[in-house]
């Protein structure tokens, strides 16, 4: 299947632009921004670290949606990003630890930190589950950015 | 000074912060370039993440009961943090390469972007917040406020694209 996604016209059209790329990364870098800052805010606010005089779901209810939307942008452009060298990629320890993450980060998100901000009452847990929730994101920036420059 | 003149003496100038030490850990050290760049993405998203929710509630569209003087607040330490990292790592990095980003038409928009994102904050600050008491908890604030907003999200969505492309485009 990598081998068949590296062999698609689009795979060979952005492997053969520059410009391509390079505006598919700035999009990509864009979504990324968007997806974690309203993690991060919505994190800060189960944690206890800000907006602690308000009710996790006023905070949340809107920075879920700009969770959803980066990770829409994200995750598209990742897919086109990767796919002219989709062969190696899978081969990448760098990039292998970024799925690990991303996959536990898009499972957790879905279930109990949707759960978490969604709350209306203070839950015991809520600030584990945010902290958790934020450092698997930036596990998945800092995995994604050593891919990038380090291979 | 005419415009050839300036501009050799941009350049000029360019070529001599890439001699500095701190250019030279950035450039010649064996893992100086990535971590500098590492860095200077996780201030960004700190940094950019956070006003962009500050944006969205002066547009209206997020946290919509919560007064905005308290979003400012409870935002701004984040975002002064995270523009303060970016900002060094970033001079770090401009050090390193500075006649090659002189010469980028990328960083050259980003730079204008930025600037304009300054200003934009300056005016908001002189002028609109200035009469917050009066539509603080509005959910929709007034024209000026959600123009601000509105200026601000695609400045610095300006700035990380613009960015962004730098890297692919300095050789």
């Amino acid at each position: 299947m990598l081998a068949w996604m590296q062999e698609t016209p689009i795979a060979a059209a952005i492997s053969q632009s520059l410009i391509l790329n390079a505006v598919l990364s700035s999009v990509h870098l864009l979504g990324i921004t968007l997806l974690v800052g309203s993690v991060l805010v919505s994190s800060l606010r189960l944690m206890g670290w800000a907006f602690i005089a308000w009710p996790a779901d006023e905070v949340t209810r809107t920075t879920r949606r700009g969770t959803l939307l980066g990770m829409a942008v994200t995750i598209v452009t990742g897919l086109f990003l990767v796919s002219p060298r989709a062969v190696s990629a899978a081969a990448n320890s760098f990039f292998q630890t970024k799925l690990a993450l991303l996959a536990a980060a898009v499972t957790l998100h879905f279930s109990v930190y949707r759960r978490a901000s969604a709350a209306t009452a203070e839950w015991r847990r809520a600030p584990v589950v945010g902290a958790v929730g934020l450092l698997l994101w930036l596990g998945v920036v800092v995995s994604g950015a050593a891919f990038i420059l380090l291979e | 000074m005419d415009a050839a003149a300036s501009q050799s003496f941009l350049l000029s100038i360019a070529k001599s912060l890439e001699q500095t030490p701190i250019a030279l850990l950035v450039r010649e050290s064996l893992w100086g370039f990535q971590i500098t760049v590492a860095i200077h993405i996780l201030g960004m998203i700190l940094s950019v993440g956070t006003i962009v929710w500050m944006d969205l509630r002066l547009l209206g569209l997020g946290m919509r009961r919560v007064p905005v003087s308290v979003a400012y607040r409870q935002l701004m330490p984040w975002a002064g943090a995270g523009f303060v990292v970016m900002l060094v790592t970033g001079s770090m990095l401009l050090m390193a390469y500075a006649s090659k980003a002189y010469e980028n038409p990328y960083f050259r928009v980003k730079v204008v972007a930025l600037a304009l994102a300054g200003l934009n904050a300056l005016v908001y600050h002189t002028t609109i917040e200035r009469r917050i008491g009066r539509w603080d908890a509005q959910a929709r604030p007034p024209l000026g406020a959600r123009l601000a907003g509105l200026f601000s999200i695609l400045l610095w969505a300006g700035v990380v694209l613009a960015g962004r492309m730098t890297a692919y485009t300095l050789y």
